[in-house]
């Protein structure tokens, strides 16, 4: 019996909805994978609408107030749907794109493309310098930090990972965020069918009886991709040192599928999708199938900007146009005028949002796993592509839900003093580099990197900003 | 200093942050390592996704299975063929995998498909089916790689036939063995044969076949045909006056509408308009606007720049041709009317004042504007970008971007006005001047490009001007602007260095400059004879020749 079940069974209810989460499974109890995903929206918050206060911290020191203790009413209207997980939740305000401003600042040294959105979506999860190409948009330039930990943990018959989601397209860039390498966006897949097509091509037909013809061909898929393999490992060596690593990585991939047609679904999982309703919805339950059914332990999911109408706003509205840089008082980007009526629609979209996120937070975690749920074992991390609308990279909320098998102490607001010089001249303080937050989720992941992206950078005043080590707040016992 | 590193960049935007009066909008090119003279490298190109699914078509005419989406190519510089920006995925290879299975299934269907795929009349007994076995891996394994099948290649596609058939049956292993071979290096990718006695970075002819691949993918998009190859194997692809030969008899051929397309479309952003965002235009706009405008809108520039230049039209009558191949929905765009018992598509002569080629057509025009109002500066933008080859700096990190409006009782003023004012300081000036002045000329056209005199009540004014080409001058409208583009030398060296870029898969090198400049001097001297142009590039010595590498 799950232990949120027994405490009700034995009258305890309401204390099982606070229970701190996150422990190390009991000894006796079957390890279970940890998950990660990446949950990431254009734009970024409203800090009138996100932050919740700190009664009686100073802002000049680390500070965090238990969540668990909080009630609804007083929880800050963008994190209050996630109120029902809030001992599981770590909302994190503080942290800066410190890599993202030191790029700025080094683009403006050199040359290159230096829009806010491009060489946010560049940093976001590489923590690094965007390559630039001439005449392109900046994209990422070392591999993301999703497609790293994917590198690391994927397995015969398990994916690397998933990627989901859409383009974001301010000013009509492109804007991918994952990465498998410089400037090679990972391929992401925004139609909810085919998402489902290809988990299932891993599933090995039920078969009963001797195999029809059809099926026998079936069976032979990895023999003729095997095939397939063994040209790509003779052509290789006969072509320059750029030819032959192009093939032998095509080679590595091929052989993959192989071994993953092979190996086949294990998983006790039901692998049925329900195709209704909007398509964020629908990821959100291809990405439990996929958790259910072990067939990847890493999801990057990259939401859309819904139209305006979706929320309510006009149709000759948009988000990024009309509502976004003038949506903060005092803080206005690209000399918009401060609007209420934009802070509420940045406000609303956060809503949005997080309305989609809960659909994942509940369908992983209505999904039994040892005496918890996957949701136990995994951390959801909701990624903002800027701090704010407003175009600025230094101060970034993030929040993250899920007990990822007790890599971190949950059920907390987290705040970081902003005491940090900025790479950028005049501009202000930072917090804590999210090139840090990255090595706090490899290390969730079991990996022991100290660092990811850039290892330092160098403040506008000839600091040296480390970003090495995770956020030990973070994971720190009680 | 890798490739990449020394290719041009942005200039950046972050210098407005210190104050940019006098700082140059252009990316200064930055200077490149010494290059050796000679060919530049020759990266191992896989086919596009359009040259994919071309190769797919021109092999299986009679096959249109329903394929699963292929991961978008990474763009470089708008375009998709960049061998750089070629690395495979886990997606990719499932995609490969999914639709070399639709493939080999279609075209093995029955036996009487199996027939007709291998050639063989008869595949009744173990004798007939073995013969028919080797022959089927020849051809079709010559007709996929381009060239002939190996006897190592042979052998190991046999074997696995073999084994298929031990497994299935004769069909069965026909069908295995050709999705193996779609999925196999020799048909996804273009390596090239080198001599194996010449030292590493010795220059080589390219290699026959190689060579009948380098101008089928080129000038067909796809895979060479039998002639192609035929001529190949007499080696027949070597000297100049083959391979012009070979070039003129292509691009007379029907499949060269795909490279007038294809570079086209990805040079200037033709199909831009297809993008999610211009789904929607506002009422005040065009409340008739729809998903089906968008598609319509880039089909319409597909027809004019397929039919002007295989109709033997040049680059100058893309810029100039009032040709336009228009269905209902373009006729209405474009206030037009259409001979009632008109076909869909019909050709129609556009209104010699409102409308010339390219630059006053919807896929340009409309693809740039906002769903409620025109940009100048997004149209000025793309056009120095993509006609005239000028990578602008980012705007400024505090440039207001949002769309300007009329102050609260300044009465009504027209969106050049507008800009104007908001772009009047000197700071915003030093860019301004330039985007402006090609943007303003575009105002005669909303943003769905209808054809506008009046904007918000007020007479239009496109006057502009022409900075920074040999061309400067003030002009009036679109229509000037495109007469006077056409007779830039600056224009056609860009439109050249496109081309060469789009046909080598990569950057040209240092010593290649050379190159462009003389087939752009011809390009411009012939009046922008598209055919002549790329005649001479695959004549070049850079098309032609090759380095021997090794790993």
């Amino acid at each position: 019996m799950r232990r949120r079940q027994l405490l009700k069974a034995l009258g305890l209810g309401a204390l099982a909805s606070v229970l701190p989460r996150g422990r190390i499974a009991r000894a006796d109890e079957v390890a279970f994978p940890s998950r990660i995903v990446f949950f990431v929206t254009p734009h970024g918050h409203i800090p009138k609408g996100w932050n919740i206060d700190i009664p009686g911290a100073s802002a000049n020191a680390y500070a965090e107030r238990s969540l668990v203790e909080m009630s609804e009413a007083n929880f800050s209207e963008g994190l209050r749907p996630f109120y029902a997980y809030r001992d599981r939740m770590l909302a994190i305000e503080g942290l800066s794109h410190t890599s993202v401003l030191a790029d700025i600042a080094e683009i403006g040294r050199t040359t290159g493309d230096a829009n806010n959105h491009s060489v946010s979506v560049a940093g976001l999860l590489t923590g690094s310098r965007a390559l630039q190409r001439s005449g392109s948009p900046c994209s990422g330039g070392i591999r993301s930090i999703d497609q790293e930990i994917a590198a690391r943990t994927s397995a015969p018959g398990r994916f690397g990972s998933r990627v989901y989601g859409f383009d974001y397209v301010p000013n009509q860039t492109v804007a991918p965020f994952s990465f498998l390498g410089a400037g090679q966006a990972t391929p992401s897949v925004a139609d909810p069918q085919t998402a489902f097509a290809d988990l299932m091509g891993f599933v090995k037909p039920s078969t009963t009886g001797p195999l029809s013809r059809e099926q026998t061909i079936a069976t032979l898929r990895p023999s003729v991709l095997d095939t397939a393999a063994r040209e790509y490992e003779l052509l290789a060596p006969q072509l320059g040192a750029e030819g032959k690593r192009k093939l032998d990585a095509h080679r590595a991939l091929v052989r993959d599928l192989e071994l993953g047609l092979g190996t086949g679904l294990t998983a006790k999982c039901d692998p049925s999708f329900d195709a209704n309703g909007h398509q964020v919805v629908q990821f959100m339950r291809l990405i439990k199938l996929a958790f259910s059914c072990d067939l990847t332990r890493v999801a990057t999911f990259v939401c859309p900007v819904p139209e305006t109408t979706e929320l309510g706003y006009p149709a000759d509205a948009t988000m990024h146009g009309t509502y976004a840089h003038g949506s903060i008082e005092n803080a206005t980007a690209c000399g918009a005028p401060y609007t209420l009526t934009a802070e509420r629609a940045m406000i609303d979209l956060d809503k949005w949002h997080a309305a989609h996120l809960m659909e994942l937070l509940n369908g992983l975690d209505s999904i039994l796993e040892g005496s918890g749920t996957v949701l136990d074992h995994t951390v959801v991390v909701w990624l903002t592509e800027l701090g704010t609308p407003t175009h600025q990279h230094h101060d970034a909320p993030v929040v993250m839900i899920g007990g990822c098998n007790g890599a971190f102490q949950t059920g907390r607001y987290v705040r970081y003093p902003r005491n940090l010089p900025n790479p950028m001249k005049g501009f202000p303080l930072t917090g804590p580099a999210h090139n840090r937050l990255h090595v706090s989720l490899l290390k969730a992941m079991g990996q022991p990197d100290t660092r990811f992206g850039m290892a330092n950078a160098t403040a506008a005043d000839g600091t040296t900003l480390s970003f090495q080590g995770p956020l030990r707040e973070l994971h720190k016992a009680v | 200093m890798s490739a990449l590193h020394r290719s041009k960049r942005f200039v950046i935007g972050l210098a407005a942050l210190a104050g940019i009066v006098g700082a140059s909008c252009y990316a200064a090119p930055e200077p490149k390592d010494a290059a050796p003279t000679g060919p530049g490298p020759a990266p191992l190109r896989r086919l596009s996704n359009t040259e994919y699914l071309n190769a797919l078509h021109d092999t299986f005419p009679a096959l249109a299975p329903v394929l699963p989406i292929l991961p978008a190519d990474a763009l470089v510089a708008g375009f998709e063929n960049a061998a750089e920006a070629q690395e495979p995925s886990d997606v990719r290879i499932a995609r490969y995998e999914a639709i070399a299975n639709l493939y080999a299934e279609g075209a093995t269907q029955d036996t009487a498909a199996v027939v007709a795929l291998t050639g063989c009349a008869d595949i009744t007994t173990a004798g007939t089916q073995s013969a028919c076995a080797s022959t089927f891996i020849d051809t079709m394994g010559a007709r996929l790689f381009r060239r002939p099948v190996s006897a190592a290649e042979h052998d190991r596609f046999t074997l696995r036939f073999q084994a298929f058939q031990a497994a299935v049956d004769f069909e069965g292993a026909v069908r295995l063995t050709l999705s193996a071979m779609l999925q196999s290096p020799q048909f996804l990718y273009r390596p090239e044969a080198v001599p194996r006695d010449r030292a590493n970075g010795a220059v080589v002819a390219v290699e026959a076949y190689a060579m009948a691949s380098r101008l089928s993918f080129f000038l067909w998009e796809s895979v060479p045909d039998q002639t192609l190859l035929d001529a190949a194997a007499k080696n027949e692809l070597s000297t100049v006056a083959q391979i012009r030969d070979q070039a003129t008899r292509m691009l007379a051929d029907d499949r060269a509408r795909r490279v007038f397309w294809s570079f086209h479309r990805q040079w200037l952003g033709l199909d831009r308009i297809l993008g999610d965002e211009h789904g929607v235009r506002t009422p005040e706009v065009d409340p008739s606007w729809s998903t089906a405008t968008q598609a319509s809108v880039s089909k319409e520039s597909q027809l004019f720049v397929e039919n002007v230049l295989m109709g033997g039209g040049s680059f100058r009558d893309l810029l100039l041709s009032r040709r336009a191949f228009l269905d209902t929905e373009m006729a209405r765009l474009y206030g037009v009317p259409l001979p009632t018992d008109a076909a869909p598509w019909s050709e129609v002569a556009l209104p010699e004042t409102e409308r010339a080629g390219l630059l006053t057509r919807a896929s340009f025009l409309a693809a740039l504007s906002h769903r409620g109002a025109t940009s100048p500066p997004i149209r000025g933008n793309s056009l120095q970008l993509r006609v005239l080859c000028k990578v602008p700096m980012s705007p400024p990190a505090n440039a207001d971007l949002s769309q300007p409006m009329a102050a609260p009782g300044s009465g009504p003023q027209t969106n050049r006005v507008l800009f104007e004012t908001r772009t009047a300081s000197s700071t915003c000036q030093t860019c301004h001047v330039n985007l402006n002045g090609f943007g303003f000329g575009f105002e005669s056209y909303d943003a769905a490009a209808h054809f506008q005199r009046m904007d918000n009540g007020i007479a239009v004014d496109a006057t502009g001007a022409i900075h920074g080409t040999d061309v400067n001058a003030k002009f009036d409208g679109a229509v000037d602007l495109s007469e006077r583009l056409s007779k830039s030398t600056d224009v056609h060296q860009c439109a050249t260095s496109q081309w060469v870029r789009y046909a080598f898969g990569r950057e040209t090198t240092d010593a290649e400059a050379k190159l462009v400049t003389d087939l752009s001097k011809s390009f411009f001297t012939s009046g922008g004879d598209v055919r002549a142009l790329l005649a001479d590039i695959v004549t070049a010595p850079s098309f032609r020749l090759r380095r021997v590498e090794e790993n």
